[in-house]
């Protein structure tokens, strides 16, 4: 599919997205805007023409088949992509109205302000505190009083306080899969990000310790924005406020997570969501 | 297990095609296992083995000395009289004994049965007045005579094998002839007399009845033509109170005398000049309320040792010190006995002395070991004579109860104790304790001084110097191969650098000894040059890429193929700096750097130094280190980078903080790797190093390494000797080394990894 088929999709769903999308997308204000993107790895297209406004202090997520480009899309937010070989990229992503690609943006400030959480837990092999303060100290922040201030307004922002607070000096690596995801999550928050990038965060953990990300993702959204992507409808369906369905490297449609899942306005994304593809 | 057996029951009542695969895949499992911990406790096994083999040559070395009575009978011939003299043959099969009437009593050894009766031609209405033997290794004696005359004996073995039995035939012989020779002009009785006899001197040196202390010479001059040689006499007297003269000591060179008083007053005159004696020292050897009461040399004659009337045996020597003005010194003492020692006789061959005090008691000692190797009562009377056998093997001794007890000594290795191997030993001669590893001597005159504290000190300064270059250069390197390069560049460089281990380390030790080290000593100025200026060559291009370089152009270069570009920057810094300096040592340096240094600072400069093993060696181990650190600094899990540059990291940080945490168990690994490899090296540090064991932490002195030492001196060591047998211990301490290395290592490594091992 080319560009404009893609541009036409935007169009079309925008014309389709009735009164009350409009308005709720006119009255929230923007904090990422997608415009145009391509992503080519060497010679292959993985992300055709993306177009798409995400706003600011909601959970939009990401929702396809395995190898959509949802996870893709979403790295492209913080130039995580930056890292893979071979890489190009068109089109331009906005962050507050500022084009992330501009030649003048230093990528580790970028990725300052736009967290990540990745889809299997990556705590350094140093100690709970360390971790949460990691952020801080790479930024020169040094000073015990602030460091011990954020690290526990960050353990109990993801809900690791009470657990930890006596381990703190413990080696991260001893803690269970959930506790190691949200002590990544308090390790994001902890340098106060405008938007955190979820990779699907729960995949690789208990039902128990997912249902604890969920409702922890919920309690973030009062402070960030989020932007999640889920192999799990049911979990999308629960934590976000606005869905996006991707398939072959394309957006075919985006909106408010009620409207998505109850009356799609694509063939593809109904096909997907009631489980004839996936 | 239950469950195997079971399933293999099963299988062998069905035997299906897939029941016979499974069994053979539970066979080969099973076999699989087998080997692998056959192998497994093979190698430790063999390390085991090599261990105990070590151990095991080396053991002797700290076997105290054991000794047994043999026999003991009455005193052969005793009516011809008192025993002066007691002497063993070097097969410790005949003795003999000189008596004050003038005979000497050959005897056999393990029965006190006498072989051989001989006068000793004394001139008639003479009567012997003093005794001294001559030369111990010569069998030489010499009876001084109440006509001021002195006859000079000799007991000699011969040895023949008729019907393959071997027979030794004792005799005594006159070396200086047997009439004879005047000693006192003026014909008084010899009261005291010492001999030495030279290929061309003899000395004498004699107390007279009136009290003069006289020193006659006699100088074989060979004469021109074929005729016959002269002997040319010459007469001194010495300028010094003889009365309480109680021991005289001439040494075998016939430049020294020591003359010593009971009361324990030591006089030391240099008679370098027969003719004109002079005086040099008189120093008091004793504490207050002793008496000297035996006296002797060691062997070797450079030092006297002096026995007390407490029981203390004290060795003196001439000592240089700083001004080179030379002095008597007390090395050490024994405290052997509670009573007066008797009789000290030194060993032949070797810096021991066997001493008997006056109940009885005999005791060896070793000088430079300070051990006290036997201490045995050997009589229940008050001794008459002592004699050690030349192998000092054996010994006899004569008590007042006419008994000659026979004792046998195995004392293989008396030179050895922690204190000589370890620290620091006074030697003779030398101006202060010192360490030192000089394993063979020019004559047995000197012992083999094996202090193993240089050679350790040189393993130590050859790996340090080793690692200082290996270390920077190695784990950099690996740093920025597995973090910064690209992976196709990447594909090259690794193999590249693990290709310079595969170079026969001879091969580096032959380049390093015979092209760098005098490469390095003609261009020593460019060599420090290169130090200085090519970091700061590449400093200076980064800097001019990053501040003038367009930006299109930077972006021309591939990301991780920077280090390509340094390549001909190098090149050219290497050139300039070369280049660079010649003037600059024209300038500082008077136009030679290695001169200057002497010169100047007064460093001295050998050409095989510990900076040509540095470089050698450090080449040598750069790929070990490299390797094992890549490896580790490689496989750092990506997702943690990745975490840690989402968190806003920049690359610098990342691998500070998060990759080089997470890899330093692998890289402190392979720096004890390493070391490892640095100090077990043999090739190099044996070509390169000058194998001289000195203990100077200078970067321009050589060293010897233990392994090196090892490699230079085991090919010519007797087997079973001393020699050999540290030569192992040196084997052993380097295999501890390593072993107390690696365990070390990997406790710390398993520590590391039990906290920042992440997966």
């Amino acid at each position: 599919m080319t560009t404009e088929q893609t541009r036409t999709h935007a169009i079309n769903m925008s014309s389709l997205g009735r009164d009350e999308q409009k308005n709720t997308s006119e009255k929230e204000e923007t904090c990422i805007e997608v415009k145009d993107l391509n992503l080519f790895y060497s010679n292959k297209q993985a992300l055709y023409g993306v177009n798409m406004k995400m706003p600011k202090k909601k959970v939009t997520a990401y929702i396809g088949p395995s190898g959509c480009g949802k996870s893709t899309l979403l790295r492209c937010i913080n130039r995580m992509n930056d890292l893979v070989d071979n890489v190009r990229i068109d089109g331009q992503i906005l962050l507050d109205g500022e084009n992330i690609y501009a030649k003048s943006v230093n990528v580790a400030d970028l990725r300052r302000r736009v967290g990540m959480v990745f889809q299997k837990p990556n705590p350094f092999p140093k100690s709970i505190y360390e971790n949460v303060a990691y952020g801080l100290r790479i930024q020169g922040i040094n000073d015990r009083a602030i460091l011990d201030e954020v690290v526990e307004k960050s353990l109990r922002g993801a809900a690791l306080w009470d657990e930890m607070k006596d381990r703190l000096q413990d080696n991260a690596l001893g803690m269970s899969g959930g506790q190691q995801q949200r002590l990544v999550i308090a390790r994001a928050i902890a340098i106060e990000p405008e938007v955190i990038l979820l990779d699907e965060p729960a995949s690789a953990l208990d039902p128990i310790s997912t249902l604890k990300i969920e409702e922890l993702i919920n309690e973030l959204k009062e402070t960030y924005t989020i932007v999640i992507v889920t192999h799990n409808m049911q979990q999308a369906a629960r934590v976000s406020d606005y869905t996006a369905f991707m398939y072959m490297g394309e957006l075919i449609e985006f909106g408010s997570t009620n409207e998505l899942f109850t009356n799609p306005t694509k063939k593809q994304t109904e096909d997907y969501i009631t489980g004839r593809y996936g | 297990m239950a469950d195997i057996t079971h399933i293999q029951k099963n299988m062998s009542s069905t035997l299906t095609p897939a029941g016979y695969y499974q069994r053979w895949r539970l066979i080969k499992d099973t076999l699989a296992r087998h080997t692998v911990v056959v192998g497994g406790l093979g190698i430790i096994g063999a390390i085991v083995l090599i261990f105990f083999y070590l151990l095991y040559a080396v053991f002797p070395l700290f076997l105290p000395a054991h000794s047994e009575t043999v026999a003991s009978y009455s005193v052969p011939e005793k009516s011809l009289g008192k025993t002066l003299l007691l002497a063993e043959e070097e097969q410790n099969e005949v003795g003999v004994r000189f008596t004050d009437q003038g005979k000497a009593v050959f005897f056999a050894v393990k029965t006190g049965k006498t072989l051989l009766n001989e006068s000793i031609a004394l001139p008639e209405n003479t009567q012997v007045t003093s005794f001294a033997q001559g030369d111990f290794a010569n069998g030489i004696v010499v009876y001084g005579l109440s006509d001021g005359r002195a006859v000079v004996v000799s007991h000699q073995y011969t040895l023949s094998y008729p019907n393959n039995v071997r027979v030794i035939t004792p005799s005594i012989d006159y070396p200086l002839g047997k009439e004879p020779l005047l000693i006192d002009n003026k014909g008084k009785a010899l009261e005291k007399i010492a001999f030495k006899k030279g290929d061309d001197v003899s000395t004498f040196v004699a107390k007279t009845a009136d009290q003069r202390m006289i020193l006659t010479s006699f100088e074989k001059k060979s004469a021109m033509f074929g005729e016959e040689p002269t002997l040319e006499r010459i007469d001194a007297e010495l300028k010094t109170p003889a009365k309480d003269v109680a021991y005289i000591l001439i040494n075998k060179d016939h430049n020294n005398l020591y003359l010593a008083s009971s009361t324990g007053l030591l006089s030391y005159f240099d008679i370098g000049d027969k003719a004109a004696p002079v005086l040099k020292q008189q120093i008091n050897v004793l504490e207050a309320g002793s008496k000297i009461t035996s006296m002797d040399f060691l062997n070797g004659d450079l030092s006297v040792l002096v026995g007390d009337s407490h029981g203390v045996i004290s060795q003196w020597s001439m000592i240089r010190d700083a001004k080179n003005q030379s002095a008597m010194q007390k090395l050490r003492f024994f405290k052997a006995s509670e009573n007066p020692i008797i009789a000290i006789n030194p060993e032949a061959r070797r810096k021991g002395f066997i001493a008997v005090d006056s109940t009885g008691e005999v005791g060896i000692y070793y000088t430079t070991s300070e051990r006290e190797l036997i201490k045995e009562s050997v009589a229940n009377a008050a001794p008459v004579a002592l004699a050690l056998s030349p192998r000092a093997n054996s010994f006899l001794l004569e008590g007042a109860n006419n008994q000659i007890h026979v004792w046998q000594v195995e004392n293989e290795h008396p030179e050895i104790s922690i204190k000589s191997l370890w620290q620091k030993v006074w030697y003779e001669s030398h101006s202060e304790p010192e360490y030192i590893w000089q394993s063979s001597s020019a004559s047995n005159d000197f012992e083999p001084k094996m202090s193993l504290t240089p050679l350790v000190f040189g393993t130590l300064k050859a790996a340090f110097y080793a690692m200082l270059i290996a270390t920077p250069l190695a784990l950099m390197g690996a740093i920025y191969t597995a973090y910064f390069m690209a992976p196709a560049m990447r594909l090259y460089v690794k193999p590249g650098i693990e290709l310079m281990g595969a170079l026969p380390t001879v091969i580096l030790g032959f380049l390093a000894g015979l092209w760098l080290a005098p490469m390095v000593e003609l261009n020593l100025a460019a060599l420090f040059s290169l130090l200085m200026f090519l970091p700061l060559s590449v400093m200076l291009f980064a800097y001019c890429w990053q501040r003038f370089l367009p930006k299109d152009y930077k972006e021309k270069v591939p990301e991780g193929w920077d280090a390509a570009i340094l390549v001909p920057v190098l090149l050219l810094g290497a050139w300039l700096s070369v280049q660079l300096s010649i003037p600059l040592e024209n300038l500082f340096f008077n136009g030679n750097m290695r001169s200057w240094f002497s010169h100047e600072l007064g460093i001295g400069y050998d050409q095989r130094n510990a900076l040509i093993v540095g470089l050698a060696m450090g080449f040598a181990v750069i790929p070990t280190i490299f390797s094992i650190a890549e490896d580790a600094i490689f496989s750092v899990p990506k997702h943690l980078t990745i975490g840690s540059l989402a968190l806003g990291a920049t690359p610098w940080q990342t691998m500070v903080r998060v990759v080089l945490l997470t890899a330093s168990p692998g890289i402190f690994s392979a720096i004890m790797i390493g070391l490892g490899r640095a100090i077990g090296e043999t090739m190099i540090v044996l070509m390169a190093t000058g194998n001289t064991p000195v203990m100077d932490l200078s970067v321009f002195q050589g060293m010897r390494t233990l392994s090196a030492n090892i490699g230079v001196e085991m090919p010519e060591s007797e087997v079973d000797s001393t020699h050999y047998r540290v030569l192992f211990l040196a084997a052993l301490v380097l295999f501890m080394f390593t072993f107390v290395f690696n365990t070390l290592a990997e406790v710390i490594r398993q520590r590391l990894r039990q906290k920042y091992s992440s997966l």
